[in-house]
């Protein structure tokens, strides 16, 4: 089945600084000018790409609690090259002022959370393309900061002077980092809120759409014998349990699809009560997986939405 | 009684002084996660303050053997990956096999807590800082208290920075992030603070 991955979630819906806080630490601390934060862009987006593509071919038979450990010390071994050319590009005095921010990357979620939750789910090519989405949206979020903190601190962009009214130089500090990182998740949630506000009306439409033709595809694509009907349909419970991220976040949250799953749902109980009656033995079964991908698509987009701090 | 002294005036540093969260910004993001429920927050806490003590004499005697190596700055991660990787395997190994309901409870997210920035970081903080043995012991100690110290802060809060009250686009993540910036911007009290501006 294909995947309803959203390659440019990572971009804006699920932004690492500005929406999930994923990976705030060297932002707040060292994106306190337009140089670090390129250094910092640098490094991270060298790192978590390399060490993701990497990782994927640990066998996910070892358990998590010890490929964690793998994963770190993948992403630990990529550090040492990209370290060595950072210093070469940008110089001692700038990876040297970044301090400990640069080293701590190897332990960014993207690389120890996001890859279970989301990347390890997706085809090779997809995931790719999402972690590219993930990268960039950290980095253009990042290099802002940076941008906007030299300025307002300092009265400078990329160390040219330039003509200010008044500067704010307690910004350069960790509390204004927490601050201005804080303020800026408010703002662009705000802007974020209200677009999707408007999209929201147009989408929902098509998206109902999309479940009524899933409807069909689920329960009406064998209309000639019920019983196919109700294997089709069993099929396609454990297939979305199996598949639970594919089951994501707006597709989840859309009230009409959710009427639309339970219209399955409700249909596919009716044929298994009728069923029962000609003596079909796994008809209880059936019963239990309605309920259970009921519950399991409401916990996904509760989840979803109160996503707000991954782990690095 | 030096010995003492030392460690205790080491953790002195990294409670209040060098916070790992209010004054680093290390943890951050595990902050908003531990601060959810007062198990995390404790769970964390301890998970944190464990590895970091534990490791911390092992990161001194790298550091020791290898600090004047020209290229130790660039392998530094890798290594002290390791020395938590270790600490890590072995500490589950003996939880699993002696203490299994303790395994059990713990499993769901010691990992979160030992493979996350702020443990890392406050190893790089106890090289940074420097010192004997006791130091870095005590370091190692006084940033995982320090951690739980910020981390009760924003906990006992947290209703409120998700009440209704706070403006939608500003509930939850944003305002917590605010939130901690007020208590750094606290505790700075008791260092002052300079600036690169004029």
């Amino acid at each position: 089945m294909e995947s309803r991955i959203n390659p440019r979630d990572g971009f804006i819906k699920q932004n690492m600084i500005f929406m999930s806080g994923m990976l705030i630490a060297p932002v707040i601390a060292c994106a306190t000018s337009f140089v670090k934060s390129l250094a910092l862009c640098f490094v991270f987006s060298l790192v978590s790409f390399a060490a993701i593509l990497l990782c994927r071919f640990i066998p996910r038979t070892i358990v998590y609690t010890i490929r964690v450990t793998l994963y770190t010390a993948a992403a630990a071994a990529v550090y040492i090259p990209v370290a060595a050319l950072a210093r070469i590009l940008f110089g001692e005095a700038v990876i040297g002022a970044a301090g400990v921010y640069l080293p701590i990357l190897v332990t960014n979620s993207l690389i120890l959370s996001k890859t279970e939750t989301r990347f390890y789910l997706e085809p090779y090519a997809n995931m790719v393309s999402d972690v590219l989405g993930f990268i960039a949206g950290f980095d253009i979020a990042c290099l802002m900061t940076g941008l906007v903190r030299e300025l307002l601190a300092t009265g400078k962009i990329a160390g040219a002077e330039v003509p200010i009214l008044f500067t704010v130089p307690a910004l350069e500090t960790t509390f204004g980092g927490f601050l201005f990182v804080g303020i800026g998740a408010g703002l662009f949630r705000a802007v974020y809120n209200y677009r999707k506000a408007h999209a929201d009306a147009d989408d929902e439409d098509s998206l109902a759409d999309y479940a009524e033709g899933m409807g069909e595809f689920l329960v009406g694509k064998h209309r000639h014998e019920e019983r196919e009907k109700i294997r089709i349909y069993k099929a396609a419970v454990k297939r979305a349990r199996t598949e639970n991220d594919w089951l994501d976040m707006e597709f989840l949250n859309n009230k009409d699809v959710l009427a639309a799953f339970e219209a399955i749902i409700n249909e596919g109980n009716e044929l298994v009560g009728a069923d029962e009656g000609s003596g079909d033995e796994n008809a209880d079964e059936t019963a239990d997986d309605s309920g259970t991908l009921t519950e399991n698509s409401e916990s996904t987009g509760v989840t979803e939405d109160n996503d707000n701090a991954d782990i690095s | 009684m030096q010995i003492f002294l030392n460690i205790v005036s080491a953790a002195l540093v990294a409670i209040f002084v060098q916070n790992l969260v209010l004054e680093r910004a290390l943890g951050a993001n595990v902050l908003l996660y531990a601060s959810r429920n007062k198990t995390h927050c404790i769970g964390f806490a301890v998970a944190i303050t464990y590895v970091t003590t534990v490791s911390s004499p092992l990161v001194w005697v790298l550091d020791t053997l290898l600090g004047e190596n020209e290229y130790y700055g660039i392998f530094m991660p890798i290594l002290y990956v390791l020395v938590i990787a270790f600490i890590y395997i072995v500490s589950l190994v003996v939880i699993w096999r002696f203490f299994p309901p303790l395994f059990r409870s713990l499993k769901k997210y010691v990992h979160l807590s030992v493979f996350n920035c702020s443990v890392i970081g406050s190893l790089f903080l106890c090289s940074q800082q420097g010192g004997d043995i006791f130091t870095y012991i005590g370091y190692g100690f006084g940033t995982g208290v320090g951690f739980l110290l910020a981390a009760y802060l924003l906990y006992v809060a947290a209703d409120r920075l998700n009440s209704s009250l706070v403006p939608a686009a500003f509930r939850g993540y944003p305002i917590m992030i605010v939130y901690v910036g007020i208590l750094s911007l606290a505790l700075y009290a008791f260092t002052g603070y300079t600036t690169s501006a004029v």
